[in-house]
């Protein structure tokens, strides 16, 4: 059975719909992506997961339970987290109080403050820095690292690499192979298609707030890809 | 001589008001609430205190701690059985909710203890005094100030270096993210509104052993409270203590000049501040 498995998920947002009955699944131990244009959904997608947005019809099971209706701090400490687009740390705190919070609920598991420290360790010099003073390169790695304290089983990123430089990028997205390895399963929203489908084994596309494609990425063609993403015809 | 003992006076005050704010700062700074009923409260507090008073015979401050647990409590009942059912992202509900509470908690109060003016006993507080290089000063107002001084740094520490005060920090400074690190943001609200019921009340026992109070009291002490959070700067600690101090000055040192004033000179403050410095004295700091 899957980690996560969604099946015919509407949500609304008054009378728009914004997802029509979208489904998808994620194997544990496994990195999915999802990539699609601004306004596909995958934000959206996201919030109904984690249980921030409870206008929602359909059927999300985690871990075997049925999740649907439950409220986001459970769904939390069931073991999935995520890390919000624009990484929203708490800006009166300081980079290690940020952390802490990620470890509050008291999860057991292989992410700790010496850990994240070494997984980032530019962070351990920033430790008594108040977060809203960061880069914003440096404040991806907090907002990482505040998510993997929570030591989750699924951790979903929403737009990462979303206004980082590409060095920057590239040095962030190297942690995922260290989160990979600690057995946590991920799934990443991305609007940068070749990131998107170098990090993961399995990608979805999405249009319009449906599954546009979906398939590993190494037997997908650009071409299929932009096609499905942008909601044009497949070129030969 | 006799300013620098005005100025003093106005600074014992001037602790109090800033207590008198806390409560409301804190309720808005963590949940982005207005609690109209604030007011209310510290008056119901004083009763509280009153009826409590000839338990802690011969250590007439001691009631205090009672009354602050009394209003913990209290505030957990409130805002989880009340207020958290009209959180959203629309302000109107939570506004017209603590608005009825306060008029129904001050026709209750009139409907019980009637509309009588009364004070506090402290015994032989009331009228002890110390002196300082040949000026005189009343004990209990000094005492009260250092009471709300240690409350201020009490509260900051607390809020830095605690495991609960951090997750309060976080909350107020996002009540979505916490989520997702499984903290309970109604229940981090039920802590911080009983937090600042407790504040709201100790000031609330002060004010009514400084002064007298009456079941309509409660309207000029919500006012004192707004005043000193936006004198101080919304959100700031130390802008509020400053804020409280500001207000207590201006009032002793107008009512010398004009013992009919009242209050007004503390309210002109207040209106040329929001003219000329709308995000209080915080706001001229970062400036």
């Amino acid at each position: 059975m899957p980690l996560l498995q969604i099946e015919d998920l509407e949500v609304f947002y008054g009378d728009f719909r914004a997802l029509h009955g979208l489904g998808l699944a994620v194997e544990e131990g496994q990195t999915v992506s999802i990539i699609g244009a601004n306004g596909a959904g995958k934000s959206t997608l996201l919030k109904a997961i984690t249980g921030l947005e409870r206008q929602k019809k359909g059927v999300i099971r985690y871990a075997g339970a049925d999740i649907t209706t439950m409220r986001a701090d459970l769904i939390a400490r069931a073991g999935m987290t995520m890390v919000p687009e624009g990484r929203r740390l708490f800006a009166t705190l300081s980079v290690e109080d940020n952390l802490r919070m990620g470890g509050a609920m008291g999860r057991k598991g292989p992410w700790t403050l010496p850990a994240i420290y070494a997984l980032f360790p530019a962070l351990q010099e920033l430790r008594d820095v108040n977060a809203a003073r960061l880069s914003g390169g440096q404040q991806q790695m907090v907002s990482i690292g505040r998510a993997l304290m929570t030591n989750p089983r699924l951790l979903l990123c929403d737009e990462i690499s979303l206004g980082l430089a590409p060095k920057i990028i590239q040095d962030i997205y190297r942690c995922f192979e260290a989160v990979k390895q600690s057995g946590v399963s991920v799934v990443l929203i991305e609007q940068n298609v070749t990131l998107a489908c170098a990090a993961a084994s399995y990608v979805y596309c999405l249009l319009e707030g449906r599954v546009s494609l979906a398939g590993d990425p190494r037997s997908l063609s650009m071409n299929e890809i932009s096609a499905a993403y942008f909601g044009t015809e497949a070129h030969p | 001589m006799i300013w620098i003992e005005t100025i003093a006076n106005g600074i014992f005050l001037g602790g109090l008001y800033a207590l008198i704010g806390l409560g409301l700062g804190f309720t808005f700074g963590v949940m982005k609430i207005v609690n109209i009923a604030q007011g209310d409260f510290i008056v119901a507090a004083a009763f509280i205190g009153l009826a409590l008073a000839p338990w802690t015979p011969g250590a007439a401050l001691l009631v205090v701690i009672p009354v602050a647990i009394i209003a913990f409590l209290i505030g957990l009942a409130l805002q989880s059985l009340l207020i958290n059912r009209v959180l959203g992202k629309d302000q109107i509900p939570q506004i017209l909710l603590t608005f009825g509470i306060a008029i129904i908690l001050r026709n209750g109060m009139v409907e019980w203890f009637g509309a009588n003016s009364r004070s506090i006993p402290t015994g032989s507080l009331r009228f002890a005094s110390f002196s300082v290089g040949g000026l005189r000063f009343g004990v209990l107002p000094a005492l009260v100030l250092v009471i709300a001084l240690c409350l201020f740094a009490a509260l900051h520490w607390w809020l830095r270096h605690s495991r609960m005060g951090r997750t309060i920090v976080a909350t107020a400074d996002d009540y979505e993210v916490v989520q997702l690190l499984g903290v309970n943001y109604r229940r981090v609200y039920n802590i911080a509104t009983g937090i600042a019921l407790a504040l709201s009340a100790i000031a609330g026992v002060l004010l009514g052993m400084r002064g007298s109070f009456t079941p309509y009291s409660g309207v000029d002490r919500l006012l004192i409270a707004f005043e000193v959070v936006i004198i101080g700067g919304i959100g700031s600690f130390w802008g509020m203590f400053a804020g409280g101090l500001i207000l207590g000055v201006t009032q002793i040192v107008g009512l010398k000049f004009d013992p009919t004033a009242g209050l007004m000179y503390g309210h002109i403050v207040f209106f040329l501040i929001l003219i000329f410095a709308p995000m209080g004295i915080a706001g001229l700091l970062r400036r």
